[in-house]
């Protein structure tokens, strides 16, 4: 090709094209994104985002963050680190989030029929954006995974904690006190009914009472951050522009 | 003055640098027979998906299993060897602009991989859990299986595949080797395909769709962070644009 002639007519051409690639690159990211980092989320934590009576105060709460800091930090790497764009987080949670909804209400309630009330998926959003406002702020790999790590382990809880509350009221039920999302599970058996497979409410929660969730949510924090260290490094590596020469 | 009415007709008959009308079609297809697809699960799933003993799930579900892998290896076959038989094979002295043409038909490709990608490992895998949570199976061949492995993940494995060839047999970019993260992103999702392999052995010594994170899962987990090399190929791919308008944005 020569060098002295050019790809466009005008300056004018050149923004409009400059503009639909950026609109090309956010679909595609979007949706390629939301593939991977999905079948990895459903994969590694989707048991307890897939129904109310698997969403405890301990597990859930320890490993939801933990395996969906993943994309977010290997993602930010690139957008931030290359292109200063400030929303590699909320982007891989939103894509997330969206393909989640369209699942649980084409499939788990239009193809299964379990209630929307009953295979809601877990909010990451809050997480999502202070991570990405930290690294906006601080402009640091460091700080992101130390603060932001660890805030988006703390801040899981509280975060869906408007949703889930209703669900985690005490109910009597033929003599047994369970929760109202307890009773939810039991009313829609499914293959992952029987207590020895549902993964909640582990150790000596019960006698430690209400400190669980919190002290959960902190070690969540924790390996949230180491997470986030490795992912970051993951993510240099996806973004490399290498070829691989025959020889 | 006459050399300017020629410009401008040369424009009006050169074909648009990216073209809408592909990408929206394409699109379509996709959208249309997926939902076609959904529809399809939605009623024979029920009707005819529960006993893989009985002569309406050999009708309604193996006879759909065995046409669309027929139709798989054939569709594989044309679309990757039509991209190959036509391949430039003068691409490193093409024009700037005809680059730049061929870098919007390139993305085109990657927004139907975007589509396959989104519907395989998204829709129909999640779909395959509220299925199993549902339906105890009797047979690897499961509605949601014959869906979810057997044709969504091929479709985005051709559909990558030719997204990859478009790249390396048009594209000056792609030409100084193979693209590591491209392979990346191809191949990876590629493997989870192969991992169905794992899977199925795997679940005939154990019943384990109670559990969804089961550690025999992780096989389709490790090849989906495969899907993370796209973002090399966003890298390279904003270098090449880049230089190509470079001069006219600055």
């Amino acid at each position: 090709m020569s060098a002295s002639q050019s790809a466009v007519r005008s300056r004018a051409e050149a923004i409009k094209v400059s503009r639909t690639f950026d609109w090309m690159i956010c679909f595609v990211l979007f949706f390629i994104i939301l593939g991977g980092y999905h079948i990895h989320y459903m994969l590694t934590g989707g048991d307890w985002d897939f129904w109310t009576d698997w969403k405890d105060r301990r597990l859930w709460v320890t490993v939801a963050p933990i395996v969906s800091i993943t994309f977010p930090a290997a993602v930010q790497s690139v957008l931030w680190w290359r292109y200063r764009l400030p929303f590699g987080a909320v982007l891989c949670v939103l894509g997330l989030l969206f393909g989640e909804w369209i699942n649980r209400y084409f499939n788990f309630w239009g193809w299964t029929y379990f209630p929307i009330n009953f295979c809601f998926p877990s909010q990451l959003l809050p997480g999502a954006i202070v991570l990405d406002v930290i690294l906006l702020l601080s402009n640091s790999m460091v700080l992101t995974a130390v603060v932001g790590g660890l805030a988006y382990g703390l801040l899981f809880y509280p975060g869906n904690w408007p949703v889930i509350a209703p669900l985690h009221v005490p109910v009597e039920y033929n003599g047994m006190v369970m929760t109202l999302a307890d009773l939810q599970g039991y009313h829609y058996v499914r293959t992952g009914t029987p207590e020895y497979i549902r993964m909640v409410e582990k150790g000596t929660l019960r006698t430690f009472g209400k400190d669980v969730a919190p002290v959960s949510a902190f070690f969540s924090g924790f390996v949230s951050i180491l997470i986030y260290f490795l992912w970051h490094f993951f993510g240099k590596w996806f973004g490399s522009t290498a070829f691989v020469k025959s020889t | 003055m006459a050399a300017t009415t020629e410009s401008v007709k040369a424009d009006a008959a050169e074909a648009p640098l990216l073209n809408v009308k592909n990408m929206i079609l394409g699109s379509l297809v996709y959208l249309v027979f997926y939902a076609w697809v959904r529809w399809y699960e939605g009623v024979y799933g029920w009707s005819a998906g529960l006993d893989s003993f009985a002569p309406e799930f050999e009708t309604y579900w193996m006879n759909f299993l065995y046409i669309e892998m027929i139709l798989e290896v054939v569709t594989a076959s044309i679309l990757w060897g039509y991209i190959w038989r036509t391949r430039d094979r003068k691409v490193m002295s093409i024009t700037p602009r005809e680059e730049l043409r061929r870098h919007f038909h390139h993305w085109v490709w990657l927004v139907m991989y975007a589509w396959a990608i989104y519907f395989g490992a998204s829709y129909f895998t999640e779909q395959d859990g509220t299925w199993h949570q549902t339906i105890v199976r009797d047979t690897d061949f499961t509605p949601s299986h014959i869906i979810e492995f057997y044709l969504s993940y091929p479709i985005y494995i051709i559909t990558g595949g030719a997204s990859f060839l478009y790249a390396k047999t048009r594209l000056p970019t792609y030409q100084d080797g193979n693209s590591l993260q491209y392979m990346v992103a191809v191949v990876g999702p590629f493997m989870i395909l192969p991992n169905v392999g794992l899977n199925e052995w795997g679940h005939t010594f154990w019943f384990m769709e109670e559990l969804f994170v089961a550690p025999l899962h992780y096989g389709f987990v490790f090849f989906g962070w495969a899907a993370l090399g796209a973002l090399g190929v966003l890298n390279i791919e904003c270098q090449a644009i880049g230089k190509l308008l470079k001069k006219d944005l600055a």
